[in-house]
């Protein structure tokens, strides 16, 4: 038993290490930090442009004789200036996610070491335990970077404090987007064991995640693929109609992207009042379950691995 | 003498079509980009049935209380709007479809080692690259017509009004623009499979260029524009007029023109305002004639064009190297 875990902690370090030496892994973890980044000036943009507006409007509205409504800006939470890091980690988190999953099998098949990874005592289920750490690893690498742009955001901005709840609730966001990566990446580890090519199994995953971003929207809610990438567009009443009913109903469980945006945006504090997930399942628990799921497929593939051969027909 | 430049360019792309055909690739990409504009027709089909029943509910309602149904707008109905999630699917899978598809193009030859082989024939080494950019953007304009043909037909059938000969003009002008954005991303991926040391960092590339240029770029444009901040929009909550909006954003000139360029710089933005017009999907282009559509949309026509033709240029241009492609 010991011997096993001390196996899989040697595999994880070195597939850790030998994913992180690629350019593209590299390249994608990049987009994603810097996307990040921009998530939070682009907040922090967006929601002074509608403050200096409201004060125009309410010169002008004054001027006219008009009255004047409340400003929105007071409306919303500081937390929401970070509702496009969720945009992001749904588009460049999930698929960075992805690759860094498929790589860490793809490139064991691709250099040939699975059979000397087979003839060490190890076994199977020290190599999988391996991978799947290994991933973990690196998404909560991944994971901690965007925590850390969000601490410093409003540890720095001006003006904005958070209360104790919403730093809890800052909390809870990260742990879903890290749930949500983590469900991609066993996704991208099950496939890239399984598929017959290092390219197909590149595929698979990308193919699902185009599915759940842009298609299950459309039928859960009749949300246009643009509309599903605006984090406050996306957030919508589904046409009042028997069909988008029974399409929550049924599929709701299975939109993990809609989970995803539901879920954060309630902990983001920017889910519009009286909108909830129109799936019967709670978000947090679709995504759960789905990471169980995910978690169970990388496990039987890996643990399932042929060992026997060396480089992959891709 | 035009005749014999041409003819290894044909067979390059005669052998390339036929191979893909062959491997059920292209049918697959093509039936899930199908399945998507499929999706996005119905569902949109299917709440516009919703809004003209609600519609239909509350003037019954309103005539029999007595009162006038004028208060009340009706559902406006222009076939080709319905055709709008469809555009979008295009603009996200098409253009991955395409990037697949160059990946492909280029990484075959490399996988069967017979690149070298190919080159040693007696031909020169652009009518190789426009052979296979050839195949690649035939397969690519097959797939379009197939399903914004699919789409048409089913359009037609179950909008009620039947579409007219002006309606499928509009669409054949789409599926050219679809055609011309798509190879964009064809051609760049073909670009890096066929130069990059390793095809499958290409693809990894390409899908990165893909993510900048048609999910980013736009979605930072549309996320900074200040009536997508506040639910409902900021100026229907601040109840402020159409002119009084246009006054008021003119201080914002600065802003305004930040947000319009990071969309500018995406082909994906030219593709969706160009194709959004012809389509009459943006409320002031419906019902207009094409002519004036057209001529407005120039510099989004030209835009796709120059970016499809510099790529195109490039992809000719840059000189293989055999001793690098072998299988990576």
């Amino acid at each position: 038993m010991g011997a096993a875990s001390s196996a899989s902690w040697l595999i994880a370090r070195q597939s850790v290490r030998f994913v992180l030496r690629e350019r593209t892994v590299a390249l994608l973890s990049f987009m994603f930090v810097l996307l990040v980044l921009i998530s939070a000036w682009l907040g922090w943009s967006a929601t002074t442009t509608v403050n200096c507006i409201y004060l125009d409007a309410a010169a002008f509205l004054k001027s006219a004789g008009q009255p004047v409504p409340t400003n929105p800006v007071l409306d919303i939470s500081p937390l929401s200036l970070l509702r496009n890091m969720s945009v992001y980690v749904a588009l460049i988190g999930a698929l960075s996610a992805i690759v860094i999953g498929n790589r860490l099998v793809s490139l064991d098949r691709k250099a040939g070491v699975l059979p000397l990874i087979g003839i060490r005592m190890a076994g199977h289920h020290a190599y999988a335990g391996g991978k799947i750490t290994a991933l973990t690893g690196l998404i909560l690498g991944l994971a901690a970077v965007a925590g850390v742009v969000a601490v410093a955001t409003f540890l720095v901005l001006p003006a904005i404090t958070l209360t104790g709840m919403q730093w809890v609730q800052l909390a809870g966001f990260m742990a879903i987007t890290t749930l949500y990566m983590a469900i991609f990446g066993l996704v991208g580890l099950a496939s890239g064991a399984t598929a017959r090519s290092e390219t197909v199994g590149l595929l698979l995953p990308v193919t699902l995640w185009l599915t759940l971003t842009f298609i299950f929207p459309q039928l859960t809610a009749n949300l246009n693929p643009t509309a599903a990438i605006n984090p406050i567009s996306a957030l919508t009443i589904p046409p009042d109609t028997s069909f988008f009913h029974w399409a929550a109903r049924i599929l709701g469980p299975f939109s993990l992207a809609d989970a995803y945006k539901f879920a954060a945006a309630g902990l983001l504090d920017y889910l519009p009042p009286g909108l909830a997930s129109p799936s019967f399942v709670p978000p947090v628990v679709s995504l759960t379950l789905a990471a169980c799921v995910a978690l169970t497929l990388a496990w039987r593939a890996l643990t399932q691995l042929s060992m026997t051969e060396g480089e992959d027909n891709a | 003498m035009p005749d014999g430049a041409s003819t290894p360019v044909r067979i390059i792309a005669a052998k390339d079509i036929r191979d893909a055909l062959r491997d059920r690739f292209i049918l697959i990409v093509t039936g899930f980009l199908g399945i998507a504009a499929l999706v996005a027709l119905v569902t949109g089909a299917i709440a516009l049935r919703g809004d003209v029943a609600t519609y239909a509910a509350a003037k019954a309602s309103l005539l029999a209380l007595g009162k006038s149904a004028d208060a009340i707008k009706a559902p406006e109905f222009y076939p080709l709007r319905l055709l709008r999630g469809a555009i979008e699917q295009t603009e996200i899978i098409g253009a991955a479809i395409a990037i697949l598809i160059g990946y492909r193009s280029a990484a075959s030859e490399r996988g069967r080692q017979t690149l070298a082989l190919m080159l040693t024939r007696p031909m020169l080494r652009w009518q190789f690259v426009a052979g296979k950019a050839l195949a690649g953007i035939s397969l690519l304009a097959g797939g379009l017509a197939l399903v914004l043909g699919g789409l048409a037909l089913l359009l037609h059938l179950m909008s009620g009004v039947g579409l007219t000969a002006d309606d499928l003009l509009r669409i054949a002008v789409v599926w050219a623009m679809a055609v011309a954005y798509t190879a964009c991303f064809f051609l760049v991926s073909f670009i890096l499979s066929l130069h990059m040391k390793h095809p499958s960092h290409a693809l990894l590339l390409a899908f990165a260029v893909w993510l900048v240029l048609v999910l980013v770029a736009p979605q930072i444009g549309d996320t900074l524009d200040p009536d997508n901040q506040v639910a409902g929009g900021v100026f229907k909550q601040l109840n402020i007029a159409k002119p009084d909006q246009t006054r008021i954003m003119q201080d914002f000139a600065t802003f305004e023109t930040l947000r319009d360029g990071i969309e500018q710089a995406s082909v994906t933005k030219h593709f969706e305002r160009f194709t959004f017009a012809v389509l009459g999907i943006k409320a002031k282009y419906a019902g207009l004639p094409l002519g004036p559509i057209l001529q407005e949309m120039l510099g989004n026509l030209i835009w796709i064009l120059l970016t499809a033709l510099g790529l195109g240029a490039l992809a000719l241009a840059l000189p293989l190297n055999p001793d690098r492609l072998a299988k990576a």
